[in-house]
């Protein structure tokens, strides 16, 4: 409540006299009364200030909307008031602990400082913001910030699985070759180290050296299966509020373009650029909510069937790609089992065979979507780009699942060694052939374009940067490292690599090739809905797999550290058994029985969030409804000042007469004369329309009331 | 730079001369007596404050409301909105909109912000419009 009061208190200065003088000429008051009017709130707040701990009041002062020098002066009559009422009282304790307190402040101000000086990529994105504007600047944010979820599981796996591996085996070194094929392919030498699941051997048993594989390498992996859960979940619902509960929904978007101006545009040619678009924008918008949308019966209909024919071919399109990838990934089994010499290098190469058709049907088919998109006809543009993202999801989710399903359920029986090296590998191959996909992409999504946009076909000009298709790229290539964490724990590392190098590829490709974007706005929005897009079909089909993999899947026997066991999982449960010898932790191993493998505490769990999100449900109904009554409350409130302050007009018309006679010794006294703007703004002047007679509105109001009141304290004094 | 009691006239800050805003952002954050626009060192790291990342959405919105308000009465009227539409889309006659097209863009933009229905928008109406924006507070932001 104080905070909000002194921020309206912290604009009355500014409200009261730059735009005052026109009323004060016109009502008649005094410069000096609204300097005691200034002063006295000058005072209240001084007054609230200082009742609030230091912090508290540096925050609060940092706030005030005040230029600087209003603001020193309000810092010190607060210390000064503030020391004033200690007095005497000063110990050397009070004066140490102050002390020490400014200094930590002030660390603590450098350290931030210091912070944002060493962030990665801080100057390159600050420039591509200026000369792209935030929706591209988005993407940008958007693959550092997966960066980060890479480095820090490849952080984790590597400190807690890898190191201890690599302690343990120190001795022994794998008795293939390294040619240059692996990096590519990821079979052969690799297949032996502790990039994929085989590397790994619970040494428990043989060595002395005492760390339990089993439980080091799956408590990691779901300890940063959780973790990433839980920051996707926290991101996307503050995002979620932010951008799409407090925002305004409806289609009336001329204040959102209106507030969109990019203000950290310095290049003369963008600006330009982006004036036009927003003329050309507002006209669209304007010319959309001023035509009928009454199609007759055959239009729509018409509409309809084309745009169910355009699902219809969509979906045909996915399901061809899968069933294709399907017959690749059975053929490929069948090549195992028939190959003789398994060192070959003709038939390790043969394996790229699959992520290249992967990574071809997911360029090329989103191509056909937005050629198809094309022929639709679509009344909102910003719905027509909510369906080519779902079409282009919906693609790339049903090419994982058959992938998936062609692992759990055909590798695990068919392959004779490892089987999870093998999935491994598959995904080290899918995200290599992506990364080259991308460039391949890139270089011709983007260079080729413009040569062709500038030299032969200048109609149709310099592309765009394409977020949604780049975005959805890197969620899908996030995807895979996911998924691929359980199967070969450093396949985050390339991830990083990768991120590292597409960060790159793309800020050289964008600056020569692209031009900014046209449409403006939701970026917000756009940014909300990828964040759930990475946490909805990525994150959790991704935690689902492994999940299901962990739970029911046969480790391989020749191989892993869980070699023996029937699934994962039961290390977890030989661990609390041993433990449950053990009496200290007999609480651990009733929590383990009792709450985790019961499936009644999950029950009512659900139960009582189902009931918590019925509630929650009723009590956003009872806000919407009072959202509405306070609405009309303040239109009536404002029907009721303009009332109000009518009649004291009129009151105080009657009384200015007589009062003028008497007044006579004022100080700086202004004549009721009407005076056009000369200084304040340039070249812009106000004719003396007969509407425009009236002082402004809100500055007028307090004039009248201070008026008013000092008109009541005077005949007071008088009787 | 000079000293910082140095004053910084409007047509020095080069950077900006593209910015449609650049003569109100000068006047809006200009403490000098003589009204020209001028900006102390002190107005200037106001200026900057203002712009960057850490400032709060009350203080930004605070002074893009002084900023738009281009007659300064401490609300934004129809003349003060026909002035912004007219900066944003550019000046010369053939890139502003018709008359036409500007009342009725004027209109929707009241009927969306204007609360209490008295023809004018206030600073409690513009930061409520403007908390519903959320691209707003990204994109006042001036990176040095």
């Amino acid at each position: 409540m104080g905070v909000t009061s002194m921020r309206r208190r912290g604009t009355l200065k500014t409200g009261l006299l730059p735009g005052g003088n026109v009323a004060l000429e016109k009502i008649g008051l005094t410069e000096e009364d609204v300097r005691d009017e200034i002063m006295s709130e000058e005072q209240d707040l001084v007054k609230e200030l200082v009742t609030m701990s230091t912090r508290e009041c540096i925050q609060a002062i940092r706030d005030l909307p005040m230029c600087m020098e209003d603001k020193k002066n309000i810092r010190n009559q607060v210390l000064a008031s503030k020391s004033s009422k200690k007095g005497f009282l000063l110990t050397c304790s009070a004066d140490c602990s102050e002390q020490i307190s400014l200094s930590l402040r002030r660390c603590g101000v450098g350290l931030s400082s210091a912070r944002q000086a060493v962030r990665l990529w801080q100057g390159t994105m600050k420039e591509i913001g200026g000369r792209f504007g935030t929706s591209v600047l988005s993407y940008f944010s958007f693959l550092k910030w997966l960066l980060m979820f890479n480095t820090i599981s490849f952080l984790v796996n590597f400190g807690f699985i890898t190191i201890p591996q690599l302690v343990q085996t120190s001795g022994r070194s794998p008795d293939v070759r390294f040619t240059g094929l692996e990096l590519i392919t990821g079979a052969g030498y690799f297949n032996q180290t502790v990039m994929y699941y085989g590397g790994y051997i619970n040494g428990t048993k043989d060595s002395d050296f005492k760390y339990n594989m089993q439980l080091a390498y799956f408590f990691t992996i779901a300890a940063y299966l959780v973790l990433c859960g839980v920051s996707l979940i926290y991101s996307m619902a503050r995002s979620f509020r932010r951008n799409f509960v407090l925002s305004d929904l409806s289609s009336g978007s001329a204040w959102r373009l209106l507030c969109s101006w990019d203000f950290s545009m310095v290049n003369e040619r963008a600006v330009r650029q982006r004036k036009n678009n927003l003329r050309v924008q507002l006209k669209e918008s304007l010319s959309e909510m001023m035509q009928t949308n009454f199609l007759p019966v055959s239009e729509r209909m018409k509409q309809l069937g084309i745009h169910l024919c355009t699902w219809v071919v969509s979906a045909g399109l996915a399901a061809g790609s899968c069933a294709a990838i399907y017959y690749l990934c059975q053929y490929n089994l069948q090549q195992i089992k028939v190959s003789q010499n398994p060192g070959n290098l003709k038939e390790e190469a043969s394996t790229l065979l699959l992520p290249f058709v992967v990574s071809l049907f997911n360029l090329v088919i989103p191509l056909l979507y937005s050629l198809l998109s094309k022929v639709e006809n679509y009344s909102n543009p910003r719905f027509q780009i909510y369906v080519i993202i779902l079409r282009n999801v919906f693609l790339k989710m049903s090419i994982l699942s058959i992938l998936c399903f062609h692992w759990v359920n055909n590798v695990t029986t068919n392959v004779p060694m490892c089987w999870e090296s093998y999935v491994g590998q598959d995904l080290y191959r899918l995200v290599i052939v992506n990364f080259f996909f991308s460039i391949f992409g890139s270089f011709f999504g983007e260079f080729l374009r413009r040569i062709i946009g500038t030299r032969c076909m200048p109609s149709i000009g310099i592309p765009e940067f394409d977020i949604a298709t780049n975005v959805l790229d890197l969620i899908y290539a996030q995807t895979l490292t996911w998924i691929g964490i359980y199967f070969s724990p450093l396949l985050p590392l390339i991830q990083m690599i990768k991120l590292f190098l597409l960060f790159y590829l793309k800020k050289v490709s964008l600056n020569r090739n692209c031009q900014p974007p046209r449409r403006s706005g939701r970026a917000a929005q756009m940014q909300t809905i990828y964040i759930a897009l990475l946490f909805f079909p990525s994150f959790v089909g991704a935690l689902s797999l492994v999940a299901y993999t962990v739970w029911c899947l046969t480790p391989s026997d020749s191989c892993g550290p869980f070699q023996g066991l029937n699934t994962t999982f039961e290390a977890v449960s030989l661990w609390m058994e041993d433990t449950a010898i053990i009496s200290e932790f007999s609480w651990a191993v009733w929590i383990y029985s009792h709450m985790i493998k019961s499936e009644l505490f999950f029950f009512l769990l659900a139960l009582i969030f189902l009931v918590l999100i019925y509630f929650f449900w009723q009590i956003t109904q009872g806000r919407k409804m009072l959202i509405i009554l306070l609405k009309e409350q303040i239109i009536n409130e404002g029907k009721d000042k303009a009332f109000l302050l009518e009649k004291l007009r009129t009151f105080q018309n009657l009384s200015l007469v007589p009062y003028h006679a008497e007044n006579v010794h004022g100080p700086q006294y202004f004549e009721r004369t009407y005076q056009t703007e000369s200084d304040y703004s340039e070249g812009y002047q106000r004719g003396a329309c007969p509407e425009e007679d009236t002082p402004p509105f809100a500055s007028s109001a307090l004039m009248q009331a201070m008026m008013a009141r000092r008109q009541a304290e005077e005949e007071d004094e008088e009787y | 730079m000079g000293t910082s009691a140095s004053q910084l006239p409007k047509d020095l800050l080069s950077e900006y001369q593209s910015n449609p805003f650049k003569e109100r952002i000068c006047l809006v954050f200009s403490t000098s007596d003589n009204k020209d626009g001028s900006l102390t060192f002190e107005d200037f790291l106001d200026l900057l404050s203002a712009f960057s990342d850490s400032a709060t959405s009350d203080i930004k919105s605070h002074y893009a409301f002084r900023i738009f308000d281009f007659d300064d009465d401490g609300t934004l009227d129809r003349k003060d909105l026909e002035r912004l539409v007219n900066c944003l889309t550019g000046d010369t006659d053939e890139t502003r909109l018709t008359s036409d097209e500007m009342k009725q863009l004027i209109n929707n933009i009241l009927e969306e912000s204007d609360i209490d229905k008295d023809g004018t928008v206030n600073l409690s109406e513009f930061q409520h419009v403007i908390s519903r924006s959320p691209d707003f507070v990204s994109s006042f932001k001036i990176v040095l």
